[in-house]
């Protein structure tokens, strides 16, 4: 694992010691090449984990998140090309330092084996990211957005620190690879209610659930790009990896416990689609259809079947090349109107044709067009959830119809009809873009060439 | 002030906490105590004007009673035990007025409302001396007597402490009375673990220390007082706005910084004790303190605080000495992954 980590914190004397018009390219080559090492550990040869050491694991759950964290840093690298261009030699490095301290932690996050160590490097994920956001976001509205980021994960996270640690003192060790072994049943009494409310709020709270979600529309629309594709690709699903890790230790009180989140999950799905419709600020939109997204994982984790696991899966991954991929498109308008409204920008096909081809691309994808693995994530937690309970289908059904509309209205709105008046000057697309579209898309239509690598440990 | 005399007073305030610190005979402790209080007097007193008077006053009168219901303390536990030697404390009503008097002297609450009008009143390098070695006397007799503390008043105390310490610095943007908030919060979480584990209060004493002086010397630097002050670093030393950020994030217990080690470690010496609630109790409530330094960080680094044109070209006429600045900022920073090597500290 540490031929992961090691290359990946000298990115950053790399970064201070290149020269000035070599910076984004030494970055971009050396970590495309750092992602290149990670696709190795998607051979997983048995059902057991690869175990590199005491301290860091992969095992085919945590592998796909992790080739998907490496792959991202070169994408946001292209991506933050443009709005840094007249910052500074030193506050560009400044931004790459941050995004590379962000992937080391969020690297050694999703390989750790000891749960404290997996704690403290989640925490630790949120600083660069407090700092990206509050930075370089652009608006005044990103001061809020940073410490409504950072309360709310923070408030969520403490109780599951005391829990982690008086569970270590009920069993001795914390270590992933022991307690997957080790497992007994959580004896039933209101202690343990609280120890698995205090386990499952911190991931709760980073998924997001509906009723806590609301640091997730500001965050996203306030973060620069970069900070945009890393939170929606890969820290909401430091959630998703956590609930499926720490869920193992937690029953039977999961089988009750569940209901009050799985209701809030069921019903916010619906609610944050329904309000994807009503947008008019194009981040807004993404940011709300990945609570939505995210809102389907969580209710595949809590269900805990085999299919549902392999349907949360699946659709973490899927979505954060979606997602990550929708707000590079969003970038793309907003650096040339320099608005997220999205009437302001429409019409878009007339004049990006190729453009216009990448926003079809994603927003079919999104809206989970067989057959890229959206659908094979969304299929598996639909069936799962019909299983668990026949009623659900209604409302997956509603969601699936929703989010169709919802993703066919932006794509509509911004590619579609006349263009406005004030938008034909607008610059054409550049080659930097369209590779970062085709760097998105094409991992996801080849995955679902062969989706078992990212279909995770129950396959 | 004459070099000399100042070396002289600046030595007794040294001499005292070290009598205090090394003796064995209650009397010699209290002969510490006021030793150090005599002596430091002048030194909040540096600058001579009725604001700085106002804060000597304060602060000689809360420790002078502080000393004196120490004295009584002492007095009844030689009534109990026939002997001078400090020990633990062989009575319950003198442990619990010593601890109300050690409670005084460190600012816990309920007699916190000393720490923040003192530590405004004087200046920067006093308040330093102030909030970093006046607390090491007190807290080494705490340590001492710990077997002995009523845990009922030390626990309340604590997390009372925990909660003025957090609440009251929302509503400041002095930074000398940010600082003395953050020092009440400090107390609390420092005595809350004292009973169970004696040597983690040692633990958060140093690195509380460390951060303070940082953030001290970084005040100091900047010569800032107040947090508008404060937001025009980033034109005089523009790196001194990210050493702010990072020891600020580090005061508020953000893994992965060393600030976040002590917490940690109470947290689990607590949960191991069977006390959840007190822990996540304690945890959430240090989030006010996280509140004000992102406040703080936020106009400083982070933004760039409205100022009027004349403040972009500040200049500076001669750069303050800063005394080991730089390995002050690595150790309240980086120290989290040598957790491990706690175990020399017992």
């Amino acid at each position: 694992m540490l031929k992961i980590i090691i290359p990946t914190i000298m990115l950053m004397p790399l970064t201070w010691l290149s020269k000035k018009n070599m910076i984004w390219i030494n970055t971009t080559t050396y970590s495309l090449l750092i992602s290149l090492i990670s696709l190795s550990l998607l051979n997983q040869p048995s059902n057991n984990s690869l175990n590199f050491s005491l301290m860091f694991f992969s095992d085919p759950l945590s592998a796909p998140l992790l080739v998907l964290t490496t792959w991202l840093l070169p994408l946001m690298l292209m991506a933050s090309q443009h709005h840094l261009s007249k910052e500074p030699l030193i506050r560009k490095k400044l931004y790459i330092t941050m995004l590379t301290m962000l992937q080391t932690f969020l690297i050694m996050t999703f390989t750790a084996t000891e749960l404290i160590s997996f704690y403290i490097l989640f925490e630790a994920t949120l600083v660069p990211t407090l700092i990206i956001i509050t930075r370089w976001g652009n608006q005044t509205e990103r001061l809020n957005a940073g410490l409504y980021f950072l309360f709310y994960t923070l408030m969520g996270s403490l109780p599951l620190l005391v829990a982690l640690i008086s569970i270590q003192n009920l069993t001795g060790s914390l270590n992933f690879l022991l307690i997957q072994y080790w497992n007994q049943a959580l004896p039933d009494s209101w202690s343990n209610i609280f120890l698995w409310l205090a386990c499952m709020m911190a991931f709760m709270v980073k998924m997001p659930l509906y009723g806590l979600h609301l640091w997730l529309p500001k965050a996203h629309v306030e973060a620069p790009i970069a900070g945009s594709m890393v939170m929606a690709a890969i820290l909401l699903k430091l959630g998703g990896y956590g609930m499926l890790r720490i869920t193992t230790m937690l029953n039977p009180q999961t089988s009750f416990m569940a209901y009050p989140f799985l209701m809030l999950s069921l019903w916010g799905m619906i609610m944050t689609s329904s309000i994807c419709l009503r947008q008019t600020d194009l981040k807004s939109l993404i940011a709300y259809s990945s609570v939505s997204h995210m809102a389907l994982v969580i209710v595949a984790v809590l269900i805990q079947t085999p299919w549902s696991y392999m349907g949360a899966t699946a659709l973490m991954i899927a979505h954060g090349l979606t997602s990550s991929m929708l707000f590079c498109l969003a970038n793309s308008n907003y650096e040339r109107t320099h608005s997220r409204t999205m009437i302001l920008a429409r019409g878009l096909q007339t004049l990006l044709p190729l453009m216009a081809a990448w926003w079809l691309l994603a927003s079919l994808t999104n809206l989970a067009l067989p057959p890229s693995i959206n659908l094979i994530g969304e299929l598996f937690v639909v069936m799962s959830s019909f299983s668990w309970s026949n009623i659900t289908i209604i409302l997956m059904g509603a969601n699936i119809t929703i989010t169709a509309l919802y993703s066919l209205y932006m794509l509509i709105t911004t590619q579609r009809g006349k263009y406005t008046h004030h938008i034909n000057s607008i610059k054409p697309s550049f080659t930097r873009e369209n590779a970062l579209m085709a760097l998105h898309m094409t991992p996801l239509l080849l995955l679902s060439l062969n989706p078992k690598i990212i279909l995770g440990f129950t396959y | 002030m004459n070099p000399l005399i100042f070396t002289t007073i600046l030595m007794t305030v040294l001499l005292g906490t070290m009598i205090v610190m090394m003796s064995s005979h209650w009397l010699m402790i209290w002969i510490g105590f006021e030793m150090n209080l005599l002596a430091i007097i002048p030194i909040l007193m540096k600058k001579y004007n009725p604001r700085t008077m106002e804060a000597s006053t304060k602060y000689f009168l809360t420790q002078a009673t502080a000393s004196m219901l120490l004295m009584m303390a002492i007095i009844i536990n030689l009534m109990h035990s026939g002997q001078w030697t400090i020990m633990k404390v062989f009575n319950p009503t003198a442990s619990i007025i010593m601890t109300s008097a050690l409670a005084m002297k460190l600012g816990l609450t309920p007699f916190h409302f000393w720490v923040p009008e003192v530590t405004q009143g004087i200046s920067l390098t006093s308040g330093l001396i102030l909030l970093t070695w006046q607390k090491l006397a007190p807290m080494s007799i705490l340590y001492q007597i710990s077997p002995s503390i009523n845990l009922n008043i030390l626990l309340t105390m604590a997390v009372l402490s925990i909660l003025v310490g957090g609440w009251g610095g929302l509503n400041q943007t002095q930074l000398r009375k940010i600082m003395a908030y953050s020092s009440i919060a400090h107390m609390g979480w420092m005595t809350a673990v004292l009973a169970y584990n004696p040597t983690l209060t040692m633990l958060n004493m140093l690195i509380y220390i460390m951060m303070t002086l940082t953030m001290f010397m970084l005040f100091i630097h900047s010569s800032s007082t107040t947090t508008l002050s404060l937001s025009h670093t980033w034109n005089k030393t523009p790196l001194t706005t990210t050493l702010i950020l990072i020891t600020l994030l580090s005061m508020g217990g953000l893994p992965p910084l060393s600030g976040f080690m002590p917490k940690w470690m109470i947290i689990q010496e607590l949960t191991k004790n069977s006390s959840i609630i007190l822990p996540t109790l304690m945890a959430i409530m240090a989030l006010l303190n996280l509140y004000f330094y992102m406040r703080l960080t936020y106009s400083t680094s982070l933004t760039m605080f409205p100022s009027t044109n004349n403040m972009k070209m500040k200049w500076q006429f001669e750069t303050k000495r800063i005394t080991l600045l730089p390995p002050l900022i690595v150790m309240s920073s980086l120290l989290l992954p040598l957790t491990p090597m706690l175990s020399i500290l017992d």
